[in-house]
């Protein structure tokens, strides 16, 4: 059995597929950060398709509207679950669960789904990040082995498994075109050129790293060894983007997205990756996505029901005034209509005589139980489809949190991927079943 | 601990969301909102009986009597949106009322003068200030206590509750390895060791206490055996890991290489790993593909762009760009649907006259080229800061430009005008005037007064800040020189103007008889200036080989060399010379030459090719990597300590030599160089990275003021900037002047300009120009804990909160760390008025758990509780709750004040040692009152230089070196300057 925090060396190292790694100035530091692209090509697979898309609200939900009363299946739904009531079937709501040990308070994005403790001490460490890991056993199996996407934001949930954050990328429009838009024979040959000098260009780094490597005391090997992995890692990245050049990409019927170029238009942008996102799976590019929902460096917005008069982030720190919590609702509940719409699209593309939501966990949450006073316990959290009997409020102690890495695990167990524990896991969700 | 919202107010809460739009009559608690409509119908009663003036206080009267309709058809049927809706239009009417009462405070006709004098430049330092002495012999062998073993003490007196079954506090001692392993367990032996020393273990209730003479021997003994096997591991595998160099370093690094002051690179790279609080740590800086990706993409577009800088080479000329020819200036002439505020409108001026019919359109915008003595003349003028701007000021290629502003300042009134504006006609001005708070555009005089301007580059999704100048009433030309990438446009703002926002925002700068403004006759970008470092950049590259082509923005390039190989093996050495920061190995300069040459036999082009090698130098880990191995370091690597300490960059041509020949670690060379790079600017990348996470100065812009609770601060650009040009300022002051350490907490002088000035309270400074200024006598300010910056990075834009500032002002400032709390909630922060943060906090402390860390922690927080979230002297609590009365006033968004005044704040508290103070002007001068005082201050300014310096805490072996460094610089007050080179000749810096 494979444990998160510990990769195992026998893991095949991940390629990229990036499309575009020695362009010119000005293009090159444009390019989306599809980072942890694809890995050398995997036989098929023979089990079904199953996908993993987490999405972060950095800003959480008002909990006292979020979280349903009573436990189980005839559970009360709470006003913003009202407004999924379509899918009630199609999802569970976790209450009383957090991560153990994760602090410090807006810091805990970074362990949204790493679940690394102490984000606010003076020498936090993160680790790798559930995406990641999926993308890490299975990622080789499409062009994209993940992809991390943000609103208004660079600091996406992605982490590397030497706790390296992966920029995330704003613009779907850049990550629509390296998904779906084909290059002409002569860009991808171009394209093939590049990442062959990319590749030559990383050899002769990692030849003076092994020489370096017979100078170094004890102490600093494990520092030269992670460069060298490194090197190696990006080298076998290239040389399996190369091999997915040659494969022609998907076609979609879509158009390339206008990406709003205010962080005002938020709730519009957030609508835009959930599409990309719908797409991305639809077309099998990658099955690991990562969403980050930066509402703290969100300014007021408009709403269709209402405008905001100040930033996301202030009107979170409401200190219960009715004003600020009633603008506070309004885009809590913009964001549930976002995601009833998003869970109605998965489910109207059919794949395998199954619908795409009964194949993609959508995990939906915020590394905040409440905003107001930056508390990290009792995180709001729903899972949707994935293939998981759904239908339930699994209510656990909201004094004395239950252990969120535990849905972690079921997660991966229900991606088919032999783990066991994730992070502070202590086992599997309790009451979560497989369907 | 998450208390349950009170259950009136949720109910109230609650009750008003659910009305929207129902119809029905009202709830109680719908009524009870109604009730607070009309108390503000009260209050505006005897406000509009004082008003004088007959129009005005008939179109008030007016306005009310339409909200009383509404009012009315509320209490029929409820609808939130327009409860909202009236009770703001009842709060700006009010608000607006107020400021005609009772006019800002501004200084009405006159320029501020005289002004208070710059401060002359001082002399620079003494040569040498003190004496130079021989390197300190940092690293005696330790005695060691043959024999020393600690189970005995811990048995009798301490694994009664720090067992392995008990594990009070979650330590266990019995699991702890002796000897002690200086990077596992030693951190733990050590605080054995400290809790021992100071009396708090064993606890005093206890009948286990050891005697005097056990104590000692147990702390003599451990005390040695830990600092015998801190030096051990030094000694084998150095204080400090290997690392790479962070994001900033790596951007500095590339900058310098290249000669390229304009690139960004940070931006594109992941946020680095911090450990003890610095970007500086091995243990932090990992490498991952992610960087090696990133890397690669940016040094390959690095290179192109300095190519690029050849490519255009360009003679300097001077573009000048009139603000009548940009579209973006005039189209704002006329009121459209989306722009009806005149605080946002422009209006085209000759001199200080409005030119009517070219605001109408009746007459060109400009008479141009034909008539070069009018056009002269003409200008923009506009009363807002950022809706009007150049179209853009377009350059040819990245360089350095003298940039020139010609324009003056304006008055826009004195009459009023309101709704869609016409015309110059008479009679409607007068039923306008009514509106006293929107000035008439068309009727234009002098300023007043000087208005700040701060000018920006934007471009690329990014806005920085260039520099800044005063427009006066009469005309002037304003000129500085600043780099600008090829994608930026200059951007001038007048920073004291308002940034109207919806809805209905009103000017708060206006005044019955107008408003001020700013007018702009035009902006002149001149250059590239010439500049041998322009050119030094493509000359490291190519040589002297022609670039014969350059396309698609550098996608492809071409340079002609009639003898690829040997020009490649030529460039290649002189550039690695200077990539890397010591001499090449051979096998390595072999590997990138073998690159190249085998991309020359492909057939890429010769240029395509030493990119390829240039790009593999700089991601090798010559140019990455910090190299040095355990021991004194060699000349090559306390080179790099050096620069990248106090540049923050690698070393340049003399340190380099002085490397090179083998001189720098001779105590008087380094002492001299360390001065040079001080005097140096570029020493102000030292002062901008170490603060930056020393006082978290990065997180100044992570949190927004509220709008509602303070619109003041709301939008202020030029607080934030000056609030971070004064700390970082004052550092530099610190450190030029050799100031003792004290002044890290107090002094009685800051930098200021007029901005911030006016947010201190300190009077007599006018001005964008930041400068020293001495504080008045009793003045909180002087000292980083009541700095805004500091004040701002600790509090969340909402609230404050004692224990987050309390907290950091013990771990940043005093030098104790406190271990991760407990997971318990956290105080929810209220607004309301109704309880303040202290009756909250008290609960807690009454907790004898929780005491024990918060009687430490929250005292400096209580002392800064006299500032407010943007670090302004607060009496009072604010509060937003339904039934206050607002303070009044507009903020900088032209919203009215929404916030009334709540709880006083206490500002009192008593340190951990018995000590009470009544305000933070006490606790500062409680903190230095005693010799040891002072020496906290210093030795933790101490341990963060070398934190920062060399990646690593002083550890537990070198608490005596750091002792000695402050005894010898206890005599002159702890000297800042002092400090930095005691830290530079101490071992911890010379030795890995």
């Amino acid at each position: 059995m494979n444990s998160p925090n510990r990769p195992s060396p026998t893991v095949a190292p991940r390629p990229i597929a990036r499309r575009t790694f020695l362009l010119a100035a000005g293009v090159s530091l444009g390019l989306p950060a599809l980072e942890a692209m694809a890995r050398p090509l995997a036989p098929p697979q023979a089990a079904k398709p199953r996908r993993l898309l987490a999405v972060c609200n950095n800003l959480g939900v008002l909990p006292d509207l979020f979280f349903p009363a009573g436990g189980g299946r005839d559970y009360r739904p709470s006003p913003y679950l009202e407004l999924l009531a379509a899918h009630r079937g199609d999802l569970s709501v976790f209450s009383g669960v957090s991560h153990p040990g994760v602090d410090g308070s807006h810091a805990s994005e970074a362990c949204f789904l790493t679940a690394a403790p102490h984000p606010g001490s003076g020498s936090f460490r993160n680790s790798i990040s559930l995406d990641q890991y999926v993308a890490e056993q299975i990622g080789g199996l499409t062009r994209f082995p993940s992809i991390a996407l943000g609103v208004n934001t660079r600091r996406g949930l992605s982490w590397t498994g030497s706790g390296v954050a992966i920029p995330c990328e704003g613009k779907a429009a850049d990550v629509f075109r390296q998904l779906f838009l084909q290059g002409t024979p002569a860009e991808v040959a171009a394209q093939v050129r590049k990442l062959d000098t990319g590749r030559s260009v990383l050899d002769a780094v990692g030849g003076q790293l092994r020489r370096l490597g017979s100078e170094v005391g004890a102490a600093d090997r494990d520092r030269l060894d992670q460069y060298a992995t490194s090197v190696r890692e990006l080298e076998s990245r290239l040389l399996a983007s190369r091999g997915w050049e040659h494969r022609p990409k998907p076609a979609v019927a879509a158009a390339v997205p206008t990406d709003p170029g205010s962080a005002a238009a938020y709730l519009e942008k957030v609508k835009i990756m959930y599409d990309l996102a719908r797409l991305a799976f639809e077309t099998d590019s990658t099955r690991s996505i990562t969403l980050m929902l930066d509402s703290a460096a969100t300014p007021a917005v408009t709403l269709p029901t209402a405008t905001t008069t100040e930033g996301y982030h202030n009107l979170s720190h409401h200190g219960k005034s009715d004003a600020k919590r009633s603008q506070l609702r309004s885009l809590d509940e913009a964001h549930m209509r976002l995601l009833a719409g998003l869970f109605a699209d998965l489910k109207g593309v059919r794949e395998g005589g199954e619908t795409l939501l009964d194949r993609t966990m959508v995990l939906y949450g915020s590394n905040l139980g409440d905003a107001n006073t930056h508390s990290t316990l009792n995180m709001p959290t729903l899972l949707a489809g994935g293939g998981f009997k759904h239908g339930q409020h699994l209510a656990f102690d909201r004094g004395k949190n239950y252990p969120l890495p535990n849905l972690f695990v079921s997660m991966l167990q229900r991606m088919g991927i032999e783990a066991d524990r994730f992070a502070t896991s202590t086992g599997t969700m309790r009451g979560l079943e497989l369907a | 601990m998450s208390r349950p919202l009170p259950i009136a107010l949720a109910v109230l809460a609650l009750a008003v969301l659910a009305g929207t739009g129902t119809g029905a009559e009202p709830t109680a608690a719908q009524q009870e909102a109604l009730k607070l409509l009309d108390a503000e119908f009260e209050r505006l009663g005897p406000l509009l009986g004082q008003v004088t003036d007959a129009g005005y206080a008939e179109f008030v009267r007016k306005t009310l009597d339409r909200h009383k309709v509404q009012r009315a058809s509320l209490a029929a049927a409820f609808d939130s949106t327009r409860y909202d809706e009236l009770k703001l239009g009842l709060l700006v009417e009010r608000q607006r009322l107020l400021a005609w009462l009772k006019p800002p405070a501004l200084p009405p006709d006159a320029r501020p003068r005289p002004r208070v004098a710059s401060r002359p430049e001082p002399p620079p330092p003494d040569p040498l200030p003190y004496p130079v002495d021989e390197l300190a012999d940092d690293r005696p062998e330790a005695v060691g206590v043959a024999g020393f073993a600690p189970r005995g003490f811990l048995e009798a007196h301490c694994v009664g509750c720090h067992d392995a079954d008990t594990r009070k506090g979650g330590v266990d001692l019995t699991a702890l390895a002796w000897p002690p392993d200086a990077a596992a367990s030693g951190s733990r032996w050590a605080q054995v060791h400290d809790r021992v020393a100071a009396g708090e273990m064993p606890p005093k209730a206890k009948a286990t206490r050891p005697d005097a003479a056990g104590q000692a021997a147990f702390l003599g003994g451990l005390n040695a055996t830990l600092t015998q096997a801190g030096r051990a591991a030094a000694r084998r595998d150095g204080r400090s890991r290997q690392r790479r160099l962070n994001a900033s370093e790596f951007e500095n690094a590339v900058r310098d290489l290249l000669h390229a002051p304009w690139l960004q690179l940070r931006g594109g790279l992941p946020d680095d790993g911090v450990a003890d609080r610095f970007n500086k740590s091995g243990a932090a800086l990992d490498v991952s593909h992610v960087q090696l990706s990133r890397m690669m993409g940016l040094v390959d577009a690095a290179l192109r762009q300095a190519i690029g800088v050849q490519a255009v080479r360009v003679p300097p000329t001077t573009r000048r760009f009139y603000a009548r020819e940009q579209k973006t200036l005039v189209n704002e002439y006329q009121q459209v649907p989306m722009n009806t505020w005149p605080d946002r409108q422009n209006f085209p001026l000759l001199g200080t006259r409005t030119e009517v019919d070219v605001r109408l359109g009746k007459a060109p915008r400009t008479v141009g080229a034909a008539d070069p003595a009018r056009r002269e003349l003409e200008a923009v003028g506009w009363l807002g800061i950022a809706f009007p701007k150049w179209d853009r000021t377009p350059i040819p290629v990245a360089g350095r430009y003298r940039l020139r502003f010609s324009g003056y300042t304006v008055w826009a009134g004195p009459n009023g005008y309101s709704g869609l504006f016409k015309g110059p006609d008479a009679a409607e001005r007068v039923r306008q005037a009514t509106r006293w708070h929107l000035p008439d555009l068309d009727d234009a005089s002098p300023g007043r007064r000087d208005e700040p301007v701060s000018v920006y580059a934007e471009g690329g999704g990014r806005s920085r800040r260039l520099g800044g100048f005063d427009l006066t009433p009469e005309v002037a030309v304003h000129e500085f020189d600043a780099w600008l990438g090829a994608d930026e446009s200059v951007v001038p703002r007048a920073t004291r103007l308002v940034q109207p926002r919806p809805p209905n925002p009103t000017n708060f700068n206006a005044q019955r008889d107008g408003a001020p403004g700013v007018a702009f006759r035009w902006v002149e970008v001149e250059g590239p200036l010439a500049d041998d470092a322009a050119a030094a950049g493509y000359r490291l590259l190519f040589g002297d080989l022609p670039l014969t082509a350059f396309e698609g923005g550098g996608k492809r390039v071409a340079v002609a060399s009639d003898r690829p190989k040997a020009d490649a093996e030529r460039l290649l050495r002189g550039f690695l010379g200077r990539a890397y920061r010591r001499p090449a190995a051979e096998a390595d300069v072999a590997d990138l030459l073998a690159l190249v040459s085998a991309q020359l036999d492909a057939g890429v082009g010769f240029a395509e090719a030493m990119i390829a090698g240039y790009t593999a130098a700089l991601l090798s880990p010559g140019f990455l990597l910090l190299q040095e191995r355990p021991g004194t370091l060699d000349d090559y690597a306390l080179a790099s300590r050096l620069s990248f300490f106090l540049w923050n960059s690698p070393p340049d041509d003399a340190l380099r030599t002085l490397a090179a020949t083998g001189q720098l670690h001779k105590p008087e060379v380094l002492w001299r160089e360390a001065e040079r790079l001080l005097a140096d600017p570029k020493a102000t990348r030292f002062v901008e990275a170490f603060l930056d996470y020393w006082l978290d100065l990065r997180r100044i812009e992570e949190t927004t003021p509220s709008a509602s609770l303070y619109n003041d601060y709301y939008l202020d650009d030029a607080l934030v900037e000056a609030a971070l040009s004064e700390s970082r300022l004052y550092f530099a002051e610190l450190l030029r002047h050799d100031l003792p350490a004290r002044a890290v907490v107090a002094s009685d002088f800051t930098f200021l300009n007029e901005r911030l000035a006016r947010h201190y309270g300190v009077p007599g400074v006018s001005g964008v120009a930041m400068r020293r200024v001495t504080l008045p006598a009793g003045s909180s300010r002087g000292g980083v804990l009541t700095q805004a910056s500091v004040l701002k990075v600790t509090a969340n834009g909402t609230t404050t909160s004692p224990v987050v500032r309390g907290k950091w002002v013990t771990e940043r400032v005093l030098g104790y760390e406190f271990p991760p709390p407990p997971p318990v909630g956290a105080v929810e922060p209220d607004t309301r008025g109704a309880v303040t943060i202290r009756q909250q906090l008290d609960k807690h402390r009454a907790d004898a758990s929780c005491a024990t860390c918060h009687s430490r922690m929250d005292p400096p927080g209580f002392a800064l509780e006299g500032f407010d979230v943007f670090g302004g002297e607060r009496d009072r609590y604010r509060a937003v709750a339904p039934g206050g009365v607002p303070v009044a006033g507009f903020g900088k968004n032209g919203q009215p004040f929404e916030f009334h005044l709540g709880p006083p704040v206490d500002a009192a508290g008593v340190l951990p040692d018995g000590r009470a103070f009544a305000d933070v002007r006490d606790f500062k001068r409680l903190l230095l009152e005693t010799p040891e005082g002072e020496a906290v201050i210093a030795r933790n300014l101490v341990t963060q230089l070398v934190t920062y310096a060399t990646g690593t805490p002083p550890r537990f072996a070198d608490r005596a070196a750091v002792e000695r460094l402050l005894e010898r610089t206890r005599a002159g007050g702890y000297g800042v300057r002092r400090l930095v080179h005691e830290v530079v000749r101490s071992e911890m810096f010379r030795a890995k």
